[in-house]
């Protein structure tokens, strides 16, 4: 049990708690649960956040076309909001992946980002989407970082104690763009990613790769950005480009041997899902409206 | 999931007596009970195993301020205990042979202050090679489990040598010539991994003592057997224990035998404060001598040339773990699955229990036979490939109907196998085209029906409701709840008058407890007994008072009335209230129960009576399967179950037996089982690891019964069904996957990346003979 616990009134006074050396606890479902299986133990102060909706807890649209996500969003929110379903696609894809309806609607976004988990599902479509995260403190200028340089190894990241995630900015997309996540399961709920990838393209006039992106999930110690798809522009689409991909996601994964999986199996699965990640988002790309989680179309754990 | 179209609308309707409080949350358990006083337990387990133990030294733990007792082996009666072969002790002496095994135990104030001392207990010990293989223990250089295994106390007919804790053999014609003669013969290998029961509560066990007798609230799903293990190891008279079982939330099979009863009523003797034990999910896991076995077939079948069977050779090794539990019966069970329902005129089959420093086996839902069941059904779709026959095709051939013998020389009555092969097949239109990446494997089953002795008394009192006091245990089937319906059909009066007592050993007579699926079979019978002498009595107050004889009285409805003039009528409540004031209305049942029927001309070495069974049980699943070829990860779509287990009297509670066993073996199939470290401990012994199936998982499921005319079983022909649904769903699995990739995945559970490995591997071996070919 912690000694020390404050329901936040505003963000300023968690600010004040954050200063004081409190961390902050939204849904709990990474921190308590993680106390209660003997990961790390409670720390001494807590301060509460999950009552800061006003401040915290809204999907806005900019006029620039970029999105502005609170920290207290949901994932049940996140993969239902009509506007992060079409313009951020990929995150829909993982938030309608996490735990189960309770977990979903319980753990938020900032929490699922700051327990910089190399296994979070809304981590490499955040990345793919190119977000940034705002940090804020009581004692100085707000930060606003990019994820690689925010995610530094398994639980760890750049910001300081005192620092509040307040949410999270998706820069506004190209018009003929699209994004998907998947993941690898083992059953349709309460699972945790064994491999997962993100992919987000934008398409020309005549459905050629524009730009491309993607990301890999649980097989480096933070979410892993795939490098060199930049060469990939000018391309269509076809078995080659995916291929390509696939072995890119593959070669550059550097995947542990656990219980889940092994070694060998993990970096052929992350192709797997990178292939069928950036299969969706270019299909998604052209229009063609694919259910979220999008993991449910593609192969694995078909709906019935 | 719905109840089967041919369902009466009147049997759908079952409202469990129990249901409310459990779906509202007012229902208690054993870890909600708070007794004035009470203290709390926690167990020292072995930190290293298997090892001798060197010393132990309480004295640290005891003189921590909040705790009352603390004991070790020294503080309890020495002896050795468990039914069939007794190596068990409640605390470790000189050696520790699993990671679970008790040391030491204390009661403190809190569970905090519990686990702290039980954390400060000093124990030394050397350690000893662990034994883990089941395949080389039986080597004469692998270190015994249990040295001292010649001095144990065994019942008559068990056969054990050093670390075979237990052998049974079946033996019938002359295996080896039908071999040589045979048209066709393939052999096969497969292993299947241990797992667990998982039931959602782990377990409580509370302890209060009055003077020299003992009340113990316990998660068993067992009662008089918990009863007997205190009464054996703390060597007390069974009239000074009492088990009480508060709603219990779950067991599959975990919560069988005697646990830790005996453990917590020491402490409560010893503290002279009430004491409880909860354990946590990962001791859970852990701790209890009753997971499912690991086990290793290796098969040989011999067909004609009409692909009927000729022969069966195989060996079956199952892992026993560190003590035998009650799995002394598991070879002859697990021999007789490794033949299963099919006509087989020559067999030999050799099944070894096998002692390993792993956690002890016992029995789980079905013991032995869903693992034997998947090896013995992927190895008939090889051979009905070997033969060119549609694997279906190929059981209506060689399996058991009506009147034919079936492999060790029983004769079957009316029997439904034949008629479950269809309705499962048909419930997933097998034979029609299939998208691409999908199959359907079809698998069939059989289970035996357990019998044994159990009592009911039941009063009606002046008011004209009833009590059944009964040693039935509720463990979630509803069977338990089912009896109030048997009672009510014999007295002619709505199950709503009837109220019971159960799950309490001082109030009701014996019961076998829920194990075996017996509880309709054997405490029904009970019941129906009892119930039938109440009936006797009405009938004679009812003769008396309109003049009739008595046999003409019917009971129905609440009224008493002359057969065939429903107007010279009497209230049965009325005639409650005239036996009030004179001669009570009471019944007690112990019928006899059904006697083995015969087995001709097979032997059988290690006979624990399973050679022929009373009411067999049939069943068939056919299973439709989607694979991602590129990972492994299958899905189940439709599962098409049939089930000949007799009379269905509770449908809506048949289903659910069917539905949940279903789900189980869909985890058994492709996600759950235990994986060990070199020593033999668990790795997965928690829930993110360790992988249930979870409500978005479950397929369509297509249950029909197939009720054939049965004598010699249960209540109007009532075979038991919680334990026969669990048989054949992941061997039906296994043979859609074979059928998808070229192979069987002859490793259970087939995780996705065992798939995804035979994938692999049917590839290369694909590729490896185009190549050969080219050359
Ligand atoms: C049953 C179950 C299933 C799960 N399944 C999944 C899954 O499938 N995929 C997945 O990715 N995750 C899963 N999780 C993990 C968890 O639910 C998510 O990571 C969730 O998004 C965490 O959010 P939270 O609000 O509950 O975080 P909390 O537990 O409240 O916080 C997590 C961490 O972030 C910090 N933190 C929280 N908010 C802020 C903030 N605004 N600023 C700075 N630091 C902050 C906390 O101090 C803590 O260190 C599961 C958890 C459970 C219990």
């Amino acid at each position: 049990m912690s000694a020390s616990f404050l329901q936040a009134a505003s963000v300023d006074e968690a600010l004040a708690a954050l200063d004081a050396g409190a961390r902050p606890i939204a849904g709990g479902t990474d921190l308590v649960v993680g106390a209660r299986q003997g990961k790390a133990p409670l720390p001494a102060a807590l301060v509460a956040i999950d009552r800061l909706d006003d401040e915290l807890g809204s999907i806005s649209d900019n006029p620039d076309g970029s999105l502005t996500i609170g920290s207290l969003v949901n994932h049940l929110r996140l993969m239902s909001e009509p506007l992060v379903v079409e313009r951020a696609t990929a995150l829909a894809d993982g938030a309608a992946l996490i735990g189960s309806p309770a977990t979903r609607n319980v753990g938020t976004i900032g929490g699922n980002v700051m327990n910089a988990s190399p296994a979070m599902d809304t981590g490499a479509a955040l990345a793919v989407l190119g977000a940034t995260v705002h940090l804020r403190s009581a004692s100085g200028p707000d930060r606003i970082l990019e994820l690689d340089e925010l995610w530094t190894g398994p639980g760890t990241t750049t910001a300081r104690p005192d620092e509040l995630c307040v949410g999270l900015s998706l820069p506004a997309r190209p018009p003929r763009s699209g994004s998907a996540y998947l993941r690898l399961e083992y059953r349709r709920a309460m699972e945790i990613a064994v491999v997962g990838a993100a992919a987000s393209i934008s398409l020309s006039a005549d459905n050629l790769v524009e730009t491309v992106s993607i990301a890999l999930t649980a097989v480096a110690p933070t979410i892993l950005a795939v490098e060199g798809t930049a060469a990939l522009a000018g391309r269509a689409v076809d078995t080659n480009l995916l291929d390509q991909v696939a072995a890119l996601a593959s070669e550059q994964a550097r995947p542990i041997a656990d219980l889940r999986a092994s070694e060998r199996y993990r970096r052929h699965t992350v192709g797997v899902m990178a292939r069928r990640a950036l299969e969706a988002a270019a299909e998604r790309a052209q229009g063609i409206k694919l259910g979220v989680p999008v993991n449910r179309n593609k192969g694995i754990g078909v709906s019935l | 999931m719905s109840l089967t179209d041919s369902t009466p609308a009147a049997a759908q309707r079952f409202v469990r007596a129990d249901g409310p409080e459990k779906v509202t949350g007012s229902g208690r358990y054993a870890a909600d009970l708070e007794l004035p006083g009470m203290l709390h337990a926690a167990f020292r387990y072995a930190d290293m195993a298997p090892a001798r133990l060197a010393g132990i030294d309480t004295s640290k733990a005891a003189a921590m301020p909040g705790v009352l007792a603390v004991m070790t082996a020294a503080d309890v009666p020495d002896l050795r205990y468990s039914p069939g072969i007794a190596d068990r002790k409640l605390f470790a002496t000189d050696m520790v042979r699993f990671e679970g095994e008790i040391l030491a135990a204390v009661a403190a104030t809190t569970p905090a202050i519990a686990a702290a001392a039980a954390a400060a207990i000093e124990v030394s010990y050397e350690s000893l090679p662990a034994v883990t293989d089941i395949e080389t223990a039986l080597d004469p250089a692998a270190p015994l489990v249990h040295p001292e295994w010649a001095d144990y106390q065994v019942d008559e007919g068990i056969v054990r040598e050093g670390n075979l804790a237990c052998f049974s053999s079946i033996e019938r014609g002359d295996a080896e010539a039908a071999m040589h003669e045979a048209h066709t013969v393939v052999t096969s290998r497969y292993v299947a991994d241990g797992c667990h029961a998982v039931p959602i509560e782990p377990r409580a066990v509370a302890a209060q003592w009055e003077g020299n007798k003992v009340t113990i609230w316990s998660s068993t799903q067992v009662p008089f057997d918990a009863r007997a293990g205190v009464c054996e190891t703390l060597q007390m008279p069974t009239n000074r224990v009492r088990i009480i079982v508060p709603h219990l939330g779950g067991g599959f099979g975990g919560k069988c035998g005697f646990h830790y009863e005996a453990h917590v009523a020491a402490l409560a003797r010893a503290a002279r404060r009430p004491v409880k034990l909860v354990f946590s999910r990962a001791e859970e896991f852990l701790a209890p001598d009753r997971r499912r076995e690991g086990m290793v077939f290796e098969l040989t079948s011999a067909l004609d040339a009409d692909g009927r069977l000729q022969a069966r050779t195989g060996t079956v090794l199952i892992d026993c773990g560190a003590y035998v539990a009650d799995a002394a019966f598991f070879p002859q069970l697990a021999a007789m699955h490794a033949v299963g329902p099919y006509q087989v005129p020559n067999i030999k089959i050799d099944a070894s229990l096998i002692y390993t420093n792993h956690q002890p086996s016992g029995s789980v839902r079905a013991p032995t036979a869903p693992q034997a069941c998947w090896a013995v059904e992927s190895h008939t779709d090889e051979l009905a490939a070997a033969a060119g026959l549609d694997p279906v095709e190929f059981r209506r051939l060689n399996a058991v109907d009506s009147r034919t013998v079936g492999p060790t020389g029983q004769t079957y009555e009316e029997i439904g196998l034949q008629e479950c092969i269809d309705a499962a097949t048909n419930a997933v239109s097998y034979g029609d085209e299939l998208a691409e990446d999908e199959a359907i494997g079809v698998a069939i089953g059989w289970w035996p029906t357990f019998v044994s002795p159990a009592g009911a008394f039941l009063k009606m009192d002046e008011d004209g409701s009833v009590q059944i006091l009964t040693g039935a245990q509720e463990c979630g089937t509803g069977a338990v709840m089912t009896l109030r319906q048997l009672a009510a059909d014999e007295l002619g009066i709505d199950p709503e008058r009837i109220e019971m007592i159960y799950q309490d050993t001082a109030a009701a007579p014996f019961g076998p407890g829920a194990t075996g699926s017996q509880t309709l079979v054997n405490n029904g019978r009970a019941v129906i007994a009892g119930a039938k002498q109440i009936a006797d009595q009405l009938r004679e107050l009812a003769a008396d008072q309109l003049e009739a004889a008595a046999d003409d009285i019917v009971l129905i409805d609440g009224i008493a009335h002359v057969a065939g003039s429903p107007t010279a009528a009497v209230a049965i409540d009325d005639l409650a209230a005239t036996a009030a004031g004179g001669e009570l209305l009471l019944g007690h049942g112990s019928d006899p129960f059904p006697e083995p029927p015969e087995a001709v001309g097979t032997t059988c070495v290690g006979d624990q009576g399973l050679t022929a069974w009373v009411g067999p049980q049939f069943s068939c699943h056919a299973v439709r399967i989607r694979l991602d070829r590129d990972t492994g990860v299958v899905r189940v779509l439709d599962v098409g179950a049939a089930h000949d287990s007799g009379t269905i009297i509770n449908p809506a509670g048949a289903l659910g037996q069917v539905h949940g066993a279903v789900m189980m073996g869909i985890g058994q199939a492709l996600t759950e089982g235990t994986v060990y470290d070199e020593h033999g401990h668990q790795r997965n012994a928690d829930l993110l690891e360790y992988k249930l199936q979870t409500i978005a998982d479950v397929p369509h499921i297509h249950t029909s019964f197939i009720e054939p005319p049965t004598n010699n079983a249960g209540p109007r022909g009532a075979k038991g069904l919680a334990e026969a649904p669990n048989v054949a769903t992941a061997a039906a699995i296994s043979n859609g996957l074979a059928k998808l990739i070229g192979t069987p995945v002859r490793m259970l559970p087939m995780t996705a990346e065992r798939v995804w490995d035979t994938i692999g591997s049917a590839h290369d071996q694909v590729a490896a003979a185009t190549e050969g070919h080219g050359k």
